[in-house]
């Protein structure tokens, strides 16, 4: 990915050269001529198109917020309700992410979703620990944070 | 009993650059804008001592191998050396000197020899606050 960034730039870049001005719309019209390119040379590298993780990680961000904003309201009404028969629990998350960063983007995208908090990672990055605070039915939370959140980031940072 | 801090570091991996970058800035702005040498030293050592936190001492001071007593005195012999510069051009101790000057990057961008006194307040700020901090987390 990181690669193929870098040869999108280096295109652009010759492009400016090539054309012998060094403006901002330059760069843009090299940048975008680049892309058509690498487009082109897709079947000759290794890894995805960069733009595909570049996709999934804005889907990544609208998904967090669509979450952010139900997950609000699930807790608001839990505040607002006259009885409090809430079911707080602790349970273990167990995980597939191997990398230090998927890690802490999880455990940031679980904490900052009101109701979970992330209070521990084990030793071996294998499980995280999660406080949830209405929890009827630990299987079901624990699959739906594997289905929203654990599934776009492995689209993220699937090579 | 060591606890898994890979939260903790990863945050610190990425805002450590951020903290730093804005201190480099504030130490620019010192002019014309709040900011100076002061506030940029306490902002690059409020960054290290983050890294502090996250790592311990020992990584830490392989990654950043000063000696910060001499980071000290270098910043003192260069407010020094800025105050007593003027004397050679006959005018009074701390008189500070500016021109505009055409830099192939910058532009037209006046230099000040304040800018080199506030550098060496930057530095005994940051090698005096680590230096604090490290004889205070240290065992030796």
């Amino acid at each position: 990915m990181a690669f193929q960034i870098l040869l999108n730039f280096f295109i652009a870049l010759v492009w400016m050269f090539l054309s012998s001005s060094m403006t901002v719309t330059t760069f843009v019209i090299g940048y975008l001529i680049g892309f058509i390119l690498l487009l082109m040379m897709r079947r000759f590298f290794h890894e995805r198109l960069y733009i595909e993780r570049l996709w999934a990680a804005i889907k990544l961000t609208f998904l967090f917020i669509r979450e952010l904003i139900m997950s609000n309201i699930s807790v608001l009404r839990l505040v607002l309700r006259p009885k409090l028969d809430i079911q707080p629990r602790i349970f273990a998350l167990p995980t597939d992410l191997e990398q230090d960063w998927e890690i802490t983007l999880l455990s940031s995208l679980i904490t900052l979703t009101p109701g979970t908090i992330v209070v521990h990672v084990s030793d071996d990055q294998n499980i995280l620990y999660v406080h949830a605070i209405d929890a009827d039915d630990v299987d079901d939370a624990i699959d739906s944070i594997k289905n929203t959140f654990e599934k776009a980031i492995k689209e993220v940072s699937r090579p | 009993m060591k606890t898994n801090d890979v939260i903790l570091q990863t945050g610190t991996k990425v805002v450590f650059f951020i903290i730093f970058l804005f201190s480099i800035h504030i130490f620019f702005a010192g002019h014309f804008a709040p900011g100076g040498g002061f506030v940029g030293g306490l902002l690059t050592t409020a960054a290290i001592v983050l890294l502090l936190l996250a790592f311990d001492l020992k990584t830490v001071q392989k990654a950043l191998p000063f000696n910060f007593m001499i980071v000290v005195a270098v910043g003192l012999l260069l407010a020094l050396g800025t105050a007593a510069g003027s004397i050679l051009f006959d005018v009074p101790f701390f008189t500070h000197a500016y021109d505009d000057f055409n830099l192939p990057l910058f532009g037209v961008s006046s230099l000040h020899t304040a800018m080199i006194f506030d550098a060496g307040v930057y530095l005994v700020v940051v090698g005096s606050t680590i230096t604090m901090i490290q004889t205070i987390g240290g065992d030796s």
